[in-house]
């Protein structure tokens, strides 16, 4: 191997004239050239930066066991698996793997265990303050997945769910101090409150549409905050209504009262996402998919009576929140004015906004952090308020929907950068791009394109006049070195779009058409030039594909 | 009788102060698309800068009821800039704005109580103590004056959107957006001039309604939401329609706390809201214009 990347020789030798063919010289005089091998050297040659190439095992892929592909759980006594599991086989090793698709009910899982366990894990000095804060914290995060179906599936802007639990806790506590209403009543009136009040409200909603319901739920919340306020039956001075029939006895300790206030709270947050389920991921919440806003007449179009579907939500969260404000009585002994005030609302709003509008986890997460600022970190004073808002502000201006947006933002604009990595990068030439090499099977195609990618790179140089013309004397035949290879390459490509010469009348018209490269599909013509002869039609073919070789 | 139009007088007072804010929330609406639910921070910031000018630059009156004017268009242009600006070009811009103005009239709202103190504060009366006497009602010199800025707030506003060169970027922003944008409209200017005439309007109601009652960090809460009620009735985005809604809002306030009680008016109010909003669910204005597509 010589350095010296283009040889000054003159002369081709001709390897076919040892075996002594017709008119086969030994040599042929010769343009400049270059080393065919040279090109191969420098494909191969080192050079910095190198690209990773594939894609990170984002998945975690389990191996299997024994010869089934992989072992089906099921909620008995349905078809119902309880992980989504699909299996693949490792392309390199061809071993066979299983992938979770759906982790959400192990992250569920886990959550909720250890809301479960919180009050045997819990440090005795802050354990009093937490399961207090639990308790409101399961209420909240209850009212905060009904007001996510209200918001979310039926797509309703309501902004008077904490009014309907504050109607339902407020009348429930007035029955139950003059009639004398056992606690376990409770919930149970609560659910008619709840009802009432959720046909009332409905009735606008099904005329007007988004923001102007959402502000005139708002007028309502404060209504309903002025009525209570400012009624005598309902305690005008104290602050709230007080001294309802509670599930609490006053004589346990007061660590007992804490623990069975946290478990209730708890309990209802797990009816609460039950009902979510449901509600959201059976018939309504699929009807409801069906119809996002701004596509109704689709929706109305396929036979979905939405509106119906969408009040039918509306309904069931407001006996559910109904059923809330009950239960709320019970567990504080009745209510403060509070549930009514702009200030629940906006925080009832950065909950949900917080974690992300309309999904079940973000409505509860979302509650737990807000929880945690607002009731744990009581210290902080005025300032908890503040940081509410600046992380309010923040999930607005940087995310696009909520915390559990976040992941398929990160993806987004992963997918994106990746995108202009690659495009960076990009050579052209036909070779495969790394992306698309690792995910193509066959491993052949690859340096099939690559050498043909370095063949035509070399063959580039080969092109001048003197070979053109060298063809156009003899287009057939032995040729220079140089020429033989072009025409060897040429002779050698693929059948779809190959050129041809068609003989319309021997020795007088030829046409040059090209090839289908399919079975049964006729050639088509490529112009319409009359060649008179037939090496004429040759060499205007050749001209052809050095024009396709030099444009690729 | 006497009292009857006394009320009446009394309902218009309060129809102009709170009309200043739908008017307000309306503009906002339909020139920008913004649900802006901090009218009631920009509220209470105005009458605060009022307060202060009053204690510690000159305690004229008029001078203190500029003051609040300016800082309420010092509010305004601050929402915009924080919320509007950054917000506008992102997807759901409607439901993000809502919750961006919230959260700013959350932190906005505990930073004044950090500042000033739940203590309510009470601006001089602008208009002196005077009183006139027309066919045996008498009329205090606060109500006229009240009325009359109002009025004339609203003229003035009305009057320069319709005559001058951004006034007519604005309406040609109310009418399509996305056309005025391409013909050369800037939107966050645009954003800026609508947000620090709206901020003017919440200001001089700051000042007006401070006289009257009281200024604390929290005041602004229910003169927005009458505000927004009142933008809702008259149909968002028409300010004509806001004025028909505060007239009969005010009515209605006078003649349900003379038959029924004060304690009825907000029932009878979101009564009548709700019934003009069945039948028209663009509100009155779905009669006179076209109001912004939510």
């Amino acid at each position: 191997m010589s350095d010296i990347k283009t040889k000054k020789r003159k002369t081709w030798k001709n390897p076919l004239a040892v075996w002594g063919a017709k008119g086969g010289n030994h040599e042929v005089p010769t343009p400049e050239w270059k080393n065919p091998h040279q090109i191969w050297r420098d494909t191969k040659a080192f050079k910095v930066p190198t690209t990773k190439i594939g894609r990170f095992h984002y998945e975690y892929k389990s191996s299997n066991h024994g010869e089934k592909i992989w072992n089906r759980l099921r909620w008995w006594p349905t078809r119902r698996t309880i992980l989504l599991t699909q299996g693949v086989y490792n392309r390199k090793s061809l071993k066979p793997e299983k992938i979770r698709k759906d982790k959400r009910p192990i992250f569920w899982f886990l959550s909720l265990l250890a809301l479960a366990i919180m009050p045997f894990i819990l440090p005795e000095g802050y354990k009093n303050s937490l399961l207090t804060a639990g308790g409101i914290f399961g209420i909240y995060a209850s009212i905060n997945l009904c007001w996510t179906l209200v918001i979310g599936t039926a797509g309703i802007f309501s902004l008077a769910t904490y009014a309907i639990v504050g109607m339902s806790a407020f009348l429930t506590t007035w029955l139950s101090i003059n009639l004398g209403l056992p606690w376990w009543m409770l919930p149970m009136i609560g659910m008619f409150v709840g009802l009432a009040f959720g046909v009332i409200i409905a009735l606008p909603a099904l005329r007007l549409d988004g923001f102007y319901y959402g502000l005139l739920t708002l007028g309502l919340n404060e209504l309903c905050r002025v009525f209570i306020t400012t009624s005598h039956a309902f305690g005008a001075a104290s602050g709230g209504l007080y001294g309802a029939d509670t599930f609490i006895n006053d004589n346990w300790a007061p660590m007992t009262q804490t623990i069975v206030q946290y478990y209730s709270g708890f309990a209802l947050l797990i009816a609460a996402l039950f009902l979510f389920r449901f509600v959201d991921g059976k018939r309504l919440g699929r009807i409801l998919k069906l119809a996002p806003e701004k596509k109704e007449a689709f929706a109305e179009a396929s036979g979905v009576n939405y509106k119906r579907a969408r009040v039918t939500v509306f309904l069931i969260s407001s006996i559910a929140l109904g059923f809330i404000g009950g239960f709320y009585a019970a567990y504080y002994r009745g209510s403060a004015f509070d549930i009514f005030s702009f200030h629940t609302v906006i925080m009832g709003l950065a909950m949900i906004t917080i974690g992300g509008i309309g999904r079940a986890d973000g409505a509860v997460a979302g509650t737990l952090i807000i929880v945690v600022l607002d009731r744990v970190l009581v210290e902080l004073g005025p300032y908890r308020y503040i940081i509410i808002g600046l992380i309010m502000m923040f999930t607005i201006l940087f995310l696009k929907n909520g915390l559990f947006g976040v992941r398929k933002q990160f993806r987004d604009w992963r997918d994106k950068k990746k995108g202009e990595a690659r495009s960076s990068r990009l050579e052209r030439g036909g070779e495969m791009l790394p992306e698309q090499a690792t995910e193509t099977d066959n491993k052949d195609e690859i340096y099939r394109r690559r050498y043909d990618k370095m063949q035509r790179e070399f063959l580039k140089t080969l092109i001048c006049d003197e070979i053109i013309e060298e063809h156009k004397q003899k287009p057939l035949g032995q040729h220079s070195e140089a020429l033989e290879r072009v025409c060897y390459y040429f002779r050698r490509g693929a059948m779809n779009d190959k050129y041809v010469v068609k003989c319309e009348e021997p020795f007088k018209k030829y046409k040059i058409m090209a090839l289908s490269g399919v079975r049964g599909r006729s050639p088509r013509l490529v112009e319409d030039k009359i060649y008179d002869t037939v090496e004429a039609a040759y060499h205007g073919l050749f001209l052809r594909r050095i024009q396709d070789l030099m444009e690729a | 009788m006497n009292d009857i139009i006394f009320l009446v007088i009394n309902g218009i007072t309060v129809a102009s102060i709170y009309g200043l804010i739908a008017v307000a929330v309306s503009i906002t609406w339909s020139a920008l698309g913004l649900l802006n639910l901090s009218y009631g921070f920009i509220f209470s910031f105005a009458g605060y800068g009022a307060w202060l000018a009053e204690r510690h630059i000159y305690g004229e009156p008029i001078f203190v009821m500029f003051m609040g004017i300016a800082a309420g268009i010092v509010g305004g242009v601050m929402v915009c800039l924080i919320v509007f600006i950054p917000v506008h070009d992102k997807p759901n811009f409607t439901i993000r704005g809502m919750i961006g103005t919230l959260a700013v009239s959350l932190i906005g709202g505990q930073i004044l109580l950090q500042n000033f103190g739940p203590k309510a504060k009470l601006l001089p009366e602008f208009f002196g103590y005077g009183k006139i006497k027309i066919l045996d009602v008498t009329l205090t010199a606060d109500k006229i004056g009240i009325i009359c800025s109002s009025i004339l707030m609203l003229t003035i506003v009305v009057k320069w959107m319709k005559s001058s060169r951004r006034g007519l970027e604005i309406r040609a922003m109310m009418m399509n957006p996305h056309a005025a944008s391409i013909v050369g409209i800037g939107v966050r200017k645009t954003g800026i001039y609508v947000m620090a005439v709206t901020g003017a309007m919440t200001g001089l109601s700051a000042a007006l309604l401070s006289q009257t009652y009281y200024l604390s960090p929290f005041s602004g809460l229910t003169p927005m939401i009458k505000g927004v009620s009142i933008a809702l009735m008259g149909g968002l985005g028409s300010v004509r329609g806001a004025v028909i809604a505060a007239i009969i809002l005010g009515f209605n306030e006078a003649l349900t706390t003379k038959f029924l009680g004060g304690r009825y008016v907000l029932m009878t109010q979101f009564a009548l809201i709700i019934i003009v909003l069945i039948i028209r669910p663009r509100g009155i204005a779905g009669i006179l214009d076209k109001a912004r597509e939510a």
